[in-house]
């Protein structure tokens, strides 16, 4: 499903990622770790198609596409999600409108006829029933004075909603309480099958107890250094990851 | 001939016809003051931004004639779906045929002011001229002296209008360079209710100057609607001075809407004269091409326990200008007083250009006041929230220019002006 080979990308001209590859086939869950720095959220960013990055070699393959000539719109409207590590409030538009025009503009992209009102606010509702949202989040203006748990809830309610290929959730456990990281995980949980795929991206290991990753990658200085299934990451709960740097000095 | 020369000869001339009245001895007075002002140079201070050279350079003549397109134009522009009274007045002269009255507004006098000064000497005399000041104001006293017709609205002391009045000036500029200058007066008895539309069109490929002049007294414990709808296509010029004088307990909502406006200059005033007034007032412009719009307020507290709200959102595209300036004057009496004001502009271009200047003069001590102004452009966070959801960037710049705008919109309890306000937006935009 997503190939990503050799990826180097820059901002303002300083080097964060220096040759990534990656592949993740469908219905896997893959987790990237790492420290501080490692160039994660830089990742998650290129992957989403924000402008600030410029790639300077490499490539990325979604379903035999090439993302990186996608705006940012089509890469959702082929089915990739980004869940933001810091979902933006958006005063004035309500989550039901937000969300009726984005699906409504996928469609028009596959070209589909619109989504009847009747049949979105029924769609809607199952989906809120099934992430366990409460109602009045979606008539408020999209994350506006929400909490961060909310904020969080939010972005898989609309991920559940537009129903991605690919998810890719950028530090998603960031700034949440241990009630909140169980809503949230269950809810993604609910939207694992067979042919969804997800990349966690997180630093701590906590998340992955509850969504629990088929793959699990550590990436280090814009690279991965090292990848293993999901007690990779029980051992970096323990160890840190001081000992992947000094891995990694050493073999320099 | 020039303008300045034009209104000379159209004063020796209404001054030879006219009797020696208070009245007229008033306007006579007017016509001394615009003399000795003049019109006012970007030098003047309330003057900064907005250049007046266009009053000579273009000149008008104060004439009343007009086509009858200005009637179609009217009968195919007013909004047919909205039950209400209405005035009309054409290049400041009243289009008596024009006029609608619904038989639930029997109790309100709603006619023209030039029937009201004999009609209604009583009322007229002991509103009329009280408000608006002449001195210094030269555009003001340029009114008083050269005034057209207008509306007089009389809401007796409990009553309430059933249906809204608008009041509708059309400036026709189809042969001519013209000069309108209309005058309103609207008095809110005390304990009674009203909602009131100005609304303002011009047509025609010549340039029209329309230079208006608003009394407004509102009483003890009354409530006004107020909205100014200004809608001026093509080289039309608008000069617009409101003063409202407001009782204690009484409660306005305003809100001005320019949608379009080659030249708009709005001076909107509110006096508090009493304990406990709610004084609201909001603005929206939507402006492109070379438009140019100033809002000057001025919300004075001179009383205690007054609250004021008051906000002025702005979107402009091309190379069309804003200016806001915002006074707010708190007396010496007026404690508890709470004032609150807002100014902000989302510019679409790097040619649009936004002059605003918030001003708070506070004689008293223990009051409540916040001000502010804000110009940028749409914050690219949200414009990647919205395009990483599949929603392209247009429509995502839609969906964030109407939210900021209705801000204003759910400020306006009439539905058929918000239709015609997301209609503009949607054009605009």
């Amino acid at each position: 499903m997503l190939e990503i080979r050799n990826l180097k990308a820059e901002i303002e001209g300083k080097k964060i990622l220096n040759g990534i590859n990656l592949t993740v086939n469908s219905g896997e869950v893959h987790a990237i770790m790492g420290p501080n720095g490692a160039g994660k959220s830089t990742l998650s960013s290129v992957l989403a198609g924000r402008a600030d990055y410029a790639v300077t070699e490499g490539e990325i393959m979604f379903e035999g596409k090439n993302l990186l000539e996608m705006s940012p719109e089509d890469r959702a409207r082929e089915g990739v999600f980004l869940a933001f590590q810091y979902p933006v409030e958006i005063p004035g538009v309500s989550t039901t409108n937000f969300l009726k025009t984005a699906i409504n503009e996928t469609r028009k992209y596959k070209g589909l006829e619109p989504m009847e009102a009747t049949d979105f606010l029924k769609y809607m509702r199952e989906k809120m029933e099934l992430m366990e949202m409460d109602k009045s989040l979606t008539s408020r203006s999209l994350n506006e004075g929400f909490s961060g748990g909310e904020k969080k809830r939010n972005e898989v309610f609309q991920m559940a909603m537009l129903e991605p290929k690919l998810a890719i959730m950028d530090e998603t456990d960031s700034g949440l309480d241990i009630d909140a990281l169980r809503l949230v995980s269950n809810g993604v949980n609910k939207l694992r099958n067979k042919d969804r795929s997800f990349v966690v991206i997180t630093h701590y290991q906590r998340l992955l107890d509850y969504i629990v990753p088929d793959f699990v990658h550590v990436l280090y200085k814009g690279r991965i250094v090292k990848s293993g299934d999901a007690s990779l990451a029980k051992e970096l709960e323990v160890k840190g990851y001081d000992w992947i740097k000094a891995e990694v000095e050493a073999a320099q | 001939m020039s303008t300045i020369e034009t209104l000379k000869k159209d004063f020796e001339h209404y001054r030879a016809q006219a009797d020696n009245s208070a009245f007229t001895q008033q306007r006579e007075s007017a016509f001394v003051e615009l003399q000795k002002l003049g019109i006012p140079t970007i030098k003047h201070e309330e003057w900064k931004y907005t250049n007046l050279k266009f009053i000579n350079e273009l000149h008008f003549q104060s004439s009343c004639l007009h086509t009858e397109a200005a009637k179609n134009y009217y009968t195919q522009n007013i909004v047919q779906t909205l039950k209400a009274n209405r005035l009309v007045f054409i290049n400041g002269s009243f289009e008596a045929t024009l006029t609608q009255i619904e038989p639930e507004d029997a109790a309100i006098v709603i006619t023209n002011l030039a029937a009201a000064r004999i009609a209604h000497a009583d009322m007229f005399s002991k509103h009329f001229g009280k408000y608006a000041i002449i001195e210094g104001q030269a555009l003001n006293a340029m009114n008083h002296a050269l005034m057209s017709d207008g509306a007089f609205i009389y809401v007796p002391e409990g009553k309430q209008t059933v249906y809204p009045i608008i009041i509708t000036n059309i400036s026709d500029a189809s042969e001519v360079n013209v000069l309108n200058q209309p005058r309103n007066l609207i008095v809110v008895e005390k304990n009674a209710a009203a909602t009131v539309i100005e609304s303002f069109f011009a047509l025609g490929n010549h340039a029209s100057f329309c230079n208006i002049v608003n009394e407004l007294y509102v009483g003890e414990n009354a409530s006004l609607e107020h909205y100014k709808l200004q809608r001026l296509q093509g080289e039309h010029y608008q000069n617009n001075y409101t003063q409202v004088f407001q009782e204690g307990n009484t409660h306005i909502n305003q809100v001005t809407l320019t949608l379009d406006g080659k030249f708009v200059r709005n001076n909107l005033h509110f006096y508090m004269n009493g304990e406990n007034c709610n004084t609201l007032l909001y603005g929206l412009y939507l402006l492109d091409g070379n438009q140019f719009v100033d809002n000057h307020t001025r919300v004075e507290h001179a009383k205690p326990n007054c609250f004021s709200d008051e906000k002025y959102k702005g979107i402009l595209k091309d190379k069309s200008t804003a200016v806001f300036n915002g006074k707010i004057m708190v007396h010496l009496d007026a404690q508890k007083t709470n004032a609150y004001q807002r100014n902000q502009n989302i510019l679409l271009s790097d040619e649009a250009t936004v002059n605003t200047k918030p001003q708070l003069e506070i004689f008293a001590d223990d009051v409540k006041c916040t001000h502010g102004a804000t110009v940028g452009q749409l914050d690219e966070e949200p414009m990647f929230y919205m395009r990483s959801r599949g929603i392209p960037e247009n429509v995502a710049r839609k969906l964030l220019l109407n939210a900021f705008a209705d801000d204003i919109a759910e400020k306006i309890k009439i539905p058929e002006l918000v239709a015609i306000l997301e209609e503009q937006i949607e054009k605009k935009i």
